[in-house]
């Protein structure tokens, strides 16, 4: 049990650079997720926590003690890959007799190690293959395994590298309950690496997310949600994914390319030639008869023709082609169909606002805050 | 095996049965020098020039050529020959081993300044012409005393038994995930142990595999012995011609027994890790 | 489901504890591979000492004979270049190298083709191909050279050739020891190529098959290019191997007659062995070995290049 610190952590292979000076703070027992597509270094950031990048610059701090030079077998940490890595000539017990029988974890009797084996493979729902080898095991019972050797001894800090991915919907939603409260029952400092954004949201107490080796943001899931630092972010979390408008701007006012919708912009965005609006697809209502749009002008309002309906289940997904441009909502509305004209309407402080220095033709401009009325800067 | 179809595979036509028959034709001629080898080990002294396939068989050539009679018939202690080329080929596959598996791990798991250079120098050994070597080692052990001896013989081998054993098992450390040992790192193991517990079991097959394929070269290697070894210490290979020349007298039955029982070894090997066969004969380059 | 068990505490000096922690500094992480690779550097070491002394050979006056080694710089390359016998040599090496890895490969391949296709009795037969290749290469000149034999030798038996007809003549010799050499290695071209048969994927092959393609159109448009790489593998090692021609040729004529099969490491071992002259041999074998050298180097920028190429049609 301790807090972990990244100070500037660095990696490199070869000439490509994995991960860009990542720093963060991560509390004694706190459970940090790190969000980000593949590729974006999230892997390489857990072995360099773990000690297994050779190379690595910056510092991580286990504790608050400096790790720099100690070798992985003594830092005292745990980690399930992704590719399992169990040990294919051990079975399933082995395996997870593993890290007790190294010495390095205090002095396991037989007895001992066979009750904490058997309390996490029930966990788990694996106590039914402790005789099997990893070869005959399916990839669900794989990693749910590489989990249990992690979750079968103390350490310090708990390295989880997508350890839900292989499992089938239904039991990656019941595991997750399952690893919240077990993380809460150990209490143990946890770094689990994922791309599943709802995992994120659901598991982490704070989100990191990590982009091309780069920590973007860090917060909680309510503040990652809510408040995305970029538009890299906004369209990380969220299915479907965050609608991005482009838009003009013109005397503190920005105008969709087309002009379907006209919002004012908070003072920091005034200086940009353009911004990206962007809204997410259930903060998007439809408004009709029942539920006229707000005339008093406290929402955003946009006319437009519905192109294609999705059924997802219960809702349904629209694409609104709204003068030109396609923007997706989500209506549990059974009524709606192809072809209609509907009015989309959209809370002004729910309109994020994602805007560049000028000139700067960054794909993921920074986020400068929520759409203003239009009448409001008149 | 599977019956799903291959590319190239077709059913019964005349043309697939003269492919079989193209294919007897081949392994009546790749077999026969065998079975004529085995056919005239097991003739009389009488029968050995003069009868071609009808004769009684008689093992009786076997004995001698291990027993003290075939030493005073043919000058040659065949059993010493024996003894030499198991503990001098054994000799040298354990060293190379001691030498190669640590090699072979680092050149396989790290990309460190130089491995190329290193192992691209073990490989030249298979390919250099041997007697570059032997002629002047023909001339330092002669000034050692290491001529005609086993560890002489052992040190000379390494030219045959190194580069296959590095090369081979290289290319398994190559092919072992990295993470199964970052594994046992953060299980508490320390590097020695992680390698023990787990690299070493993974590449089991591949240690067995080169090692008997580098006993078997070591085995049949003919020039080194040759040169660097006299009246002594002769290995198998060089005692099987000496059967042939042995003062005006022909035991050609007596050859084909003595060339039998120094062929058995390697035979049995072969059969034994056909498996493994095709990696190790290219040094790792083709996996099957 | 109970998850509340508390593991025992942890006896040891881990981080968490207050025990100092042991670091290892970067270089001496950096050093570990160099250090497990010490072994095999002090052995090549050995053997580069002889393999250069060898070479320095060539470039003394040393004999038996002569009681003190004198430096002569380039006079023994020279002269060997200007002698006709090291040409001769040097002309029945390139045949018999040539020669012979072309036949092996084409039968390779083909016994190769063979069982790739082949039923039941190729998967029996298939268990015997490498046997010849097991067999010492000495151990089968031995053999070879009771079945030569003119008087009682069965070749000539079975085949009718009478008790004249002599397979060691000058002018048959080389063809002779070639036709072991095919007998002994053509296994061995036929294993790699088989392995590498059966690595191919199966995809293209039934595009094509479904399109209505002959076999030989198959063969020469996909298999060929995919099955480069392993016959140019297959090719390097006997190759090579053949230019040091040595076991099973010295043994059935060491040389002979008359400098027939006198390949260079035969010409060097008479120089070096036979006759005590340790600098004409050694000049002959660094003039082997520089052959050598630049064969490899053009064979493997080859076999480079076909496993690029074969890579690039694979995907």
């Amino acid at each position: 049990m301790s807090s972990l610190e990244l100070r500037g952590l660095g990696a490199r292979y070869g000439r490509k650079t994995a991960l860009h000076g990542l720093d963060a703070e991560i509390a004694d027992g706190e459970f940090f997720v790190v969000l980000g597509p593949s590729g974006a270094g999230k892997t390489t950031t857990l072995k360099c926590v773990a000690g297994l990048v050779e190379g690595a610059t910056g510092a991580v701090l286990i504790g608050g003690r400096d790790m720099t030079g100690v070798e992985p077998y003594e830092r005292n940490v745990a980690m399930a890959f992704e590719s399992y890595a169990l040990y294919p000539q051990k079975t399933v017990a082995e395996n997870l007799a593993s890290p007790l029988r190294s010495g390095r974890l205090g002095t396991w009797t037989p007895e001992q190690r066979g009750a904490r084996i058997g309390e996490v493979t029930r966990t788990l729902g694996i106590d039914h293959l402790l005789g099997r080898y990893p070869r005959e095991l399916s990839n669900g019972q794989r990693q749910r395994t590489a989990l249990g050797r992690v979750l079968v001894r103390p350490a310090d800090v708990y390295l989880l590298d997508e350890p839900l991915s292989h499992l089938d919907a239904k039991l990656r939603a019941a595991m997750r309950a399952e690893l919240k409260q077990l993380s809460g029952m150990a209490r143990t400092t946890t770094v689990y690496v994922t791309h599943d954004y709802q995992e994120a949201l659901a598991l982490g107490d704070r989100i990191g997310v990590l982009r091309e080796g780069r920590l973007v943001q860090v917060g909680t899931p309510a503040q990652v949600w809510e408040t995305p630092a970029d538009a890299f972010v906004a369209r990380s979390l969220g299915q479907p994914e965050t609608n991005l408008l482009e838009a003009r701007v013109h005397r503190g006012l920005a105008t969709t390319h087309g002009g379907g919708a006209t919002v004012a912009l908070p003072e920091e965005a005034h200086g940009a030639d353009g911004v990206l609006l962007g809204l997410r697809p259930r903060d998007l209502r439809i408004a009709g008869p029942s539920a006229p749009p707000d005339g008093a002008g406290r929402e955003l309002t946009m006319r437009g023709r519905v192109v294609l309906v999705e059924r997802l289940g219960r809702s349904r997904e629209l694409s609104v082609d709204v003068a030109g441009r396609t923007v997706i909502t989500v209506t549990d509305d059974p009524r709606v169909r192809e072809g209609d004209d509907v009015t989309l309407a959209v809370a002004w402080g729910r309109v994020h606002v994602f805007a560049g220095p000028a000139g700067d033709g960054s794909p993921h401009p920074p986020r400068v805050g929520s759409a203003l009325p239009v009448g409001g800067t008149r | 095996m599977t019956a799903t179809r291959r590319p190239g595979r077709r059913r019964f036509s005349p043309a697939s049965a003269g492919a079989d028959l193209l294919l007897v034709l081949w392994f009546a001629f790749s077999l026969f020098p065998i079975l004529w080898m085995v056919l005239l080990s097991l003739k009389s002294r009488a029968d050995q020039t003069s009868t071609y396939f009808v004769f009684t068989p008689t093992p009786d050539n076997f004995a001698t050529v291990l027993s003290e009679e075939g030493v005073r018939l043919t000058g040659v202690d065949f059993t010493g020959a024996l003894l030499t080329s198991l503990v001098t080929s054994l000799g040298a596959v354990l060293l190379s081993l001691a030498i190669g598996v640590p090699a072979a791990y680092a050149a396989g798991r790290w990309a460190y300044r130089g491995s190329g250079d290193i192992m691209f120098t073990i490989l030249s050994f298979r390919f250099a012409p041997e007697l570059m070597v032997i002629v002047p080692l023909f001339v330092i052990y002669n000034q050692l005393g290491l001529f005609d001896s086993d560890a002489g013989t052992i040190w000379v081998l390494q030219l045959v038994t190194l580069p296959l054993i590095v090369w081979i098992l290289r290319s398994y450390f190559q092919d072992m995930p990295e993470e199964l040992e970052q594994a046992a790192l953060l299980d508490g193991y320390t590097r020695t142990r992680a390698f023990l517990m787990v690299a070493l079991p993974l590449v089991r097959p591949g240690i067995a595999a080169s090692a008997l394929l580098a006993f078997v070269f070591a085995w049949n290697n003919y020039v080194f012995p040759l040169i660097l070894t006299g009246g002594q210490n002769p290995t198998v290979t060089v005692a099987v011609t000496r059967f042939l020349g042995g003062g005006g007298q022909a035991f050609y039955n007596l050859t084909a027994a003595a060339a039998l029982i120094a062929a058995l070894p390697p035979l049995l090997v072969a059969l034994s890790i056909q498996r493994y066969l095709v990696r190790g004969l290219s040094f790792g380059a083709v996996k099957s | 489901m109970s998850t509340t068990t508390a593991p025992p505490e942890a006896e040891g000096d881990g981080p968490g504890g207050g025990a100092p922690v042991r670091r290892v500094p970067a270089w001496r992480r950096g050093l570990r591979p160099y250090l497990l690779s010490v072994p095999a550097v002090l052995v090549i070491a050995g053997i580069l000492y002889p393999f250069a002394l060898g070479a320095y050979y060539a470039f003394l006056d040393y004999a038996a004979v002569v009681p003190e080694p004198v430096f002569v710089g380039l006079r023994n390359i020279t002269g060997t270049l200007g002698d006709p016998v090291f040409w001769s040599s040097v002309r029945v090496t390139a045949t018999y190298a040539l020669a012979a890895t072309a036949v092996e490969t084409v039968l390779g391949v083909g016994i190769a083709l063979l069982l790739f296709r082949a039923g039941l009795v190729g998967r029996l037969l298939e268990r015997l191909l490498i046997l010849p290749l097991m067999i010492a290469p000495v151990i089968a000149g031995v053999i070879w050279g009771l079945m030569f034999n003119p008087q009682f030798g069965v070749l000539n038996h079975m085949l009718g050739l009478g008790s004249t007809f002599d397979w060691l003549s000058e002018d048959r010799a080389l063809w002779s020891v070639m036709l072991v050499d095919v007998w002994i290695f053509t296994p061995f071209v036929a294993v790699l190529v088989l392995a590498g048969l059966r690595s191919l994927p199966r995809e293209p092959f039934e595009a094509s098959d479904v399109d209505g393609a002959g076999w030989f159109y198959m063969f020469r448009r996909l298999m060929l290019p995919m099955m480069w790489p392993y016959i140019l593998v297959a090719v390097i090692f006997r190759f090579m191997d053949s230019l040091k021609v040595f076991d099973h040729v010295y043994v059935l004529t060491a040389g002979g007659p008359g400098g027939a099969t006198r390949t260079l490491q035969i010409g060097a071992f008479q120089n070096s062995i036979t006759n005590l002259n340790f600098s004409l041999g050694s000049t002959y074998m660094l003039l082997l070995w520089v052959i050598v050298f630049i064969t490899a180097r053009y064979l493997v920028a080859v076999l480079g290049r076909a496993q690029r190429r074969a890579a690039g049609s694979e995907d």
